[in-house]
């Protein structure tokens, strides 16, 4: 279990053993502990709805949604809190998607709405070169290889839980999976000899 | 897995995904901040309420007029008038419709046994219609009503 996962669960206990049951789902308004979590979990869960939006003010809007019916209602339920919030997310962004490919037909936008992609990550990895290239690379695996390798690399998420919130076979997740590394590997090895 | 795996595993998680913007925090502490979409069902209810009560106030103006009708021939000697603005506003409801134009899923909530349940909201406009069938006039009422529906899941 990673460090990350470990403190969500403490907060997540802390919260079911300190407050009683009527103010759990009410109090959010007098706590940072939202903030606190969200300043956790946040980066990973825009990171994995920008695989299902096309923007990052759509991703935004996304986390929005489904983040404040999760802390309102849903904190409370058994089970990983991140792989709720991301089935909460990902169907969010589904809707969204939805309703922006009827937009984009009605506009007669040849790219189907989507815009130009801003940074996806911030920490510089042997420079900020290498994370440009190391972006580029995961910005040309195929989209199902991709959300996988997202929701398993940031999200956190077993291959079980990557299964359930695709609606794929756990095997079939863990061969995209490994897809996706290799891939990313000969990306990686063509731009390290090409300089 | 092979080692080459492993390190690009690693390397790949020592990238950290881009922290959201204030202007999504300030959105969230705004929303967070505002009451719960139910605290403001309050007139949804009173007017969905009011539905059944104006039904069975229809169908009692409907008996007593009626009543009316069927007392007058015997109540001879006696002006017909006064019989007659009842008879004249005996309304009957002669159809009733719900039209759905919204349903929204709100996901799984957790009800106060801590059982697990999903909470669906529905949006309808009940319209009502009387008809007198003296006169031919006719009355339509349409009310908004919201719908909850709260079905328990269980996760196996």
């Amino acid at each position: 279990m990673s460090p990350d996962v470990r403190q969500t669960r403490r907060v997540m206990t802390l919260f079911r053993q300190t407050l009683p049951n009527s103010d759990r789902m009410e109090d959010a308004d007098n706590d940072d502990s939202w903030k606190t979590w969200f300043q956790l979990h946040g980066p990973k869960l825009l990171l994995c709805a920008r695989q299902w939006t096309r923007s990052l003010a759509d991703a935004e809007d996304v986390v929005q949604e489904a983040f404040v019916r999760f802390w309102r209602h849903q904190r409370g339920l058994p089970g990983n809190p991140m792989a709720l919030l991301v089935t909460s997310v990902r169907r969010a962004a589904l809707d969204l998607g939805r309703r922006e490919s009827r937009r984009a037909v009605r506009e007669g936008r040849a790219d189907g709405g989507r815009e130009d992609r801003e940074p996806v990550f911030t920490t510089p990895l042997e420079g900020a070169e290498r994370r440009e290239v190391v972006e580029a690379a995961l910005c040309r695996l195929p989209d199902e290889q991709r959300e996988v390798l997202v929701l398993k690399i940031w999200g956190e998420l077993t291959f079980e839980e990557i299964a359930a919130q695709l609606d794929l076979p756990p095997n079939t997740a863990a061969s995209r999976y490994r897809y996706a590394l290799v891939a990313l590997r000969r990306e990686l090895t063509a731009a390290d000899c090409h300089g | 897995m092979d080692d080459d795996f492993q390190q690009l595993e690693v390397e790949l998680k020592r990238l950290r995904p881009a922290a959201p913007t204030p202007a999504l925090l300030a959105r969230l502490e705004r929303a967070l901040a505002a009451p719960p979409r139910r605290a403001a069902a309050g007139w949804w209810f009173w007017a969905a309420a009011a539905l059944p009560v104006a039904a069975a106030l229809a169908v009692m103006i409907a008996f007593a007029a009626r009543g009316a009708r069927g007392a007058a021939p015997r109540s001879v000697g006696q002006p017909a008038v006064g019989a007659t603005p009842l008879a004249q506003a005996a309304f009957q409801p002669v159809a009733a419709e719900n039209l759905l134009y919204a349903a929204h899923d709100e996901g799984l909530v957790t009800l106060a046994d801590g059982t697990a349940a999903r909470c669906e909201r529905f949006d309808y406009v009940d319209t009502i219609t009387w008809k007198n069938p003296r006169t031919n006039a006719s009355v339509r009422w349409s009310v908004p009503r919201e719908e909850v529906r709260v079905v328990p899941v269980n996760f196996q």
